[in-house]
This record gives C-alpha cells, sequence and structure tokens, in this order.
C-alpha cells in the first residue's frame, strides 16, 4: 500500500484529477474504498455537513436489503431477436400442416359421400327437401337478364311446402274422419247422439 | 359356425327371459289401457317435435252414469280442441268449422289403440320391458313396442308403476335416433272427474257429420301393391284437399298404431324427382310419374312411404 495512493485518494476527493483508471482501482482495493470513506467523513465534519447520527457502514445496510428482497419468480418478457425470429417460422409451418390436415380431411370426407351415396341409391330422397341443385346453374350473361329462374324456383319451393302442409293437414284431418273401428260402432250410445 | 354357436346360446339362455319379459311388458300395456279406462286423471304434456315443442292439456274421466268424458286442448296457438262424450268426438279447429264424428277414440299425439286392446298389435310387433328410470318424478317401467319388421318405427313408452298411467312416449327409429317424444308434465288422478269434464257433459255437440261408410275402392283406378304386413285398408274415397283446392283420390291403411295415406292425382308435370320431409316422425312424400302425382303421409320411415309409392299401380281398363 504506497502513499501515493492515498494522495490520489486525497486529491480525487477533492475533485483534483479525474481519471476512470484511478475510480476503479480505488473500487477495487477495500482499503482505499474505505480511506476513501473516510476521508469524506472527515471533509463533512470539517464543513459541519455530518449528520447527527453518523451510519459508518451504509453500503452493508443496502446490501441486506437486497438481500431481503422477495425473488420475483415471473419470468422476465424476452425481446431477443433470436426468438422473435424463431416464432416467426414456427407460425409460418403450422397453417402449412393445418391446411395439410384439412385437405385429407375433406378428401376422406369426399370419398365417404361417394360411398354413402353408392349404399343408399335405392333409398332416393335425401333428408332435406331439396329442390335447387346443389352445385348451382349457370346464370346467363345478359344485361336485360331478369332473375326469372331463381324467383320460380323460389316459388317451386313455397309452393311445395304448402303442398307438403296441405297434404299432413289432410292426412290428419282423414284419420280424425275414419277414427271408427268397425267393432265400435255397434256400440255407440244412440240416445246421446246430438241430432 | 360362430353365428351358430352365437343362436344356441342365445335361444338356450334367454328365451326363458325374453318370454318372461314379453309377458311382462303385454301386462304392463294391458295395465295402461285399463287404468286410461277406468282413472279419472287431468294431465298436460309437452309434444317435443323438430325443435319446437306443443303444449297440450288432457282430462279423462268416467262420470257417475258410466260414461266416458275426455277434453284434450292445444294450449299454444290458435285453439285446437277434442271433446268426447262417450261414442261422440268433436274436434273445434281453425280451419274448418266445429264438427262431430261417431267414435269412441279421439285422434292426438297419443295413440288411441293405448287405451284399447293392444294385444291386436302383437301381429306386427314386439313388446318388450325393459327396466325401470324415473319419470315425472315417479318410478316408471319402460316397455317398448317394437316392429317385427324394418318397415315401421319404435314406440317406447313409459309407464307409472304406480297407476299404470303413461308419463313419456318416445318415436324412435330402428337406428335408435329420437324423432317425436311426448313428456307428461303433470299428471293429477282423482275420484271423481273434473269440473272441466262435468261442464262439458251438459255441453252440447256440434252435429255429427253423416260419412259414407261404405268402401269406395272400387271407384279407384289404381291400387297400393305393396304394403307392409300388418296394415289394413281403413278407406277409400275421393275429396278436395282443404287448402289447396287439389282434387285427389285417396286411401287411409292402418296397422292399429300408425295411419298412413296415399295420395293420388293427375300432374300437370310429366315426371317429378321424389321428394320427402318429416314432420317429427311424420313423413310426408311426392312423386310424379308418367304425369301420376303420387303422395304418401305418415308416421312411417320414408323408405317405407318411398316403396308404397313406387308400389302404386293404375289398373288397365278392361272394356268388355
Amino acid at each position: 500500500m504506497s502513499e501515493s495512493k492515498f494522495e490520489t485518494v486525497s486529491s480525487l476527493v477533492d475533485n483534483y484529477q479525474a481519471n476512470d483508471a484511478m475510480f476503479d482501482e480505488m473500487i477495487k482495493d477495500k482499503h482505499l474504498s474505505d480511506t476513501w470513506d473516510r476521508y469524506h467523513l472527515i471533509g463533512d465534519v470539517m464543513r459541519d455537513d455530518a449528520p447527527a447520527s453518523i451510519q459508518l457502514d451504509l453500503s452493508s445496510q443496502i446490501a441486506d436489503a437486497i438481500a431481503n428482497e422477495p425473488t420475483v419468480l415471473a419470468p422476465k418478457a424476452s425481446t431477443s431477436t433470436t426468438q422473435n425470429f424463431k416464432a416467426k417460422v414456427v407460425q409460418l409451418i403450422k397453417p402449412v400442416g393445418q391446411i395439410a390436415i384439412a385437405a385429407s380431411a375433406a378428401g376422406l370426407m369426399v370419398l365417404g359421400v361417394q360411398q354413402n351415396v353408392a349404399e343408399n341409391e335405392v333409398l332416393a330422397p335425401s333428408q332435406v327437401v331439396q329442390t335447387i341443385p346443389l352445385g348451382g346453374i349457370a346464370d346467363p350473361v345478359s344485361f336485360n337478364y331478369q332473375q326469372n329462374n331463381r324467383v320460380s324456383q323460389k316459388q317451386a319451393y313455397i309452393e311445395q311446402q304448402r303442398r307438403f302442409q296441405a297434404l299432413l293437414s289432410d292426412h290428419q284431418q282423414q284419420i280424425k274422419l275414419n277414427s271408427v273401428r268397425a267393432e265400435d260402432a255397434p256400440e255407440n250410445k244412440a240416445e246421446d247422439l246430438p241430432k | 359356425m360362430r353365428t351358430l354357436t352365437y343362436l344356441l346360446l342365445l335361444t338356450g339362455i334367454s328365451f326363458s327371459t325374453i318370454a318372461s319379459e314379453n309377458e311382462q311388458a303385454a301386462s304392463w300395456l294391458a295395465r295402461l289401457s285399463q287404468s286410461l279406462q277406468k282413472l279419472n286423471f287431468s294431465t298436460s304434456f309437452v309434444v317435443v317435435k323438430n325443435n319446437h315443442a306443443e303444449p297440450y292439456h288432457w282430462f279423462r274421466g268416467v262420470n257417475e252414469e258410466g260414461m266416458e268424458l275426455e277434453i284434450l286442448s292445444l294450449l299454444n296457438g290458435p285453439r285446437r280442441d277434442v271433446l268426447r262424450k262417450g261414442g261422440v268426438v268433436s274436434y273445434i279447429e281453425p280451419e274448418v268449422p266445429p264438427y262431430s264424428v261417431l267414435s269412441s277414440q279421439i285422434s292426438g299425439p297419443i295413440p288411441a289403440i293405448l287405451s284399447n286392446n293392444i294385444e291386436d298389435l302383437a301381429d306386427s310387433y314386439n313388446f318388450i320391458s325393459v327396466g325401470r328410470s324415473r319419470v315425472l318424478g315417479r318410478p316408471a317401467q319402460l316397455v317398448r313396442i317394437v316392429s317385427k319388421d324394418k318397415h315401421r318405427f319404435g314406440h317406447w313408452l313409459w309407464l307409472d308403476q304406480e297407476t299404470g298411467l303413461l308419463l313419456k312416449l318416445a318415436l324412435i327409429t330402428r337406428k335408435g335416433q329420437l324423432l317425436e317424444q311426448v313428456q307428461f308434465t303433470h299428471l293429477d288422478i282423482t275420484d271423481t272427474p273434473s269440473e272441466s269434464l262435468l261442464q262439458l257433459h251438459s255441453a252440447e255437440l256440434p252435429q255429427v257429420v253423416e260419412l259414407p261408410r261404405h268402401h269406395q275402392e272400387d271407384v279407384l283406378d289404381w291400387r297400393v301393391n305393396w304394403l307392409p304386413k300388418g296394415f289394413k285398408q281403413l278407406n277409400a274415397n275421393r275429396h278436395r284437399i282443404n287448402v289447396t283446392n287439389q282434387a285427389v283420390e285417396f286411401m287411409l291403411f292402418s296397422d292399429g298404431l300408425v295411419e298412413f295415406s296415399v295420395y293420388v292425382s293427375q300432374s300437370a308435370d310429366k315426371q317429378r324427382a321424389v321428394e320427402y320431409v318429416m314432420d317429427g316422425a311424420t313423413v310426408v312424400l311426392n312423386q310424379v310419374v308418367n304425369g301420376v302425382e303420387v303422395s304418401v303421409v305418415g308416421k312411417i320411415p320414408s323408405s317405407t312411404a318411398k316403396a308404397i309409392a313406387d308400389s302404386v299401380a293404375i289398373k288397365q281398363v278392361v272394356t268388355p
């Protein structure tokens, strides 16, 4: 521990020569930094700046306080460029996979539907009334073209629903009219009949 | 070989149990019929089909003179009431003026056969007693009326263990798909008929309509060549359909539990592919072949309706 170093510390305290290397050396050396503390304390006392109760070792108190801080367990938000890049690559790959799965499922469905049709050929009616062709129809291209075809199809559909409804209610009506069973007929209590 | 072993096992082990289960089911159904005829009850039920529900009120009872009285009312929409005094049934509906017919059973969501001799169905259906469950807060016995062939739907009935009365009814396809169900929501059994029924007794019913009771099938130039076994023709006539005013030739068939109608008329179209809709368990099927429109309506599978429609044949008019 040379005398020159204490002189350096003294000159630093007095702001004579600001030199980073000198500062570094002083911070690393425990003896020198203690000296730096002491010189400042001497200076404060001489200038009458010293607090009423002198806390001689503030740094150790701060160190203790930091040690007592609760540990934060939440993950830190990482914003490094490598991770961003990786995420992008994953996003690009995923939809391709999904499309592939969707396509294969559609393929299976097409196969399944075809098979069903083949099996149910005898049973021609479809579960839902289908008056408009599934694939749609080619619309004539013309300025004068009015959507007559569509309108007539809709009319046909309404007409069909009306016909079905009429048949349904007539069927129920007929059951009511014909609910007399042959063996019941003679048992009717004739005296009760409103005539 | 495996099938044979399986069959042997099945017949050997469970024949006796199946037989006793069938007897049990038949006696449950007989009890249902007795209870429907003898008990005084007022009840509410909901018919659930095609994602909509129709609520009904149903009163039934026997007055001191031994006359059966019955009221069935639809509670939603325009008034639809069915009144019965003994052998006269009156229908009050928005479409037509009130009328009465001579009949000892009303036509509604509950098959009329359930209060009659259910053994009449034994030719076409098996009765199977399945198990117990809880319906309407009561212990219930599940009895299935299962078709012997594949041309009909099955009826599942949940019967009150205490009284034998109906608590729930479901129409199920052979694959087990539920088409339509009647769920009772309230059941009140009383010693005397309810006030509404006693009022009905003193009420005057609409005029009885005169119906030609003879069959007119000889008049019709066509016949149905294929029917599922057990269906019999109830009626045949010519009439006009109310809404469309279309003239049709008509035949009505029944197997005791379900009915279906066949309509034949001239069509402006030469051909029209088969189309059908389902209203709950009721199918309405329509097709035009060679200018003749054939429609089949009833609580039967669409495949059966299609087969019936295809079997309609115009008679060759033989002029001597």
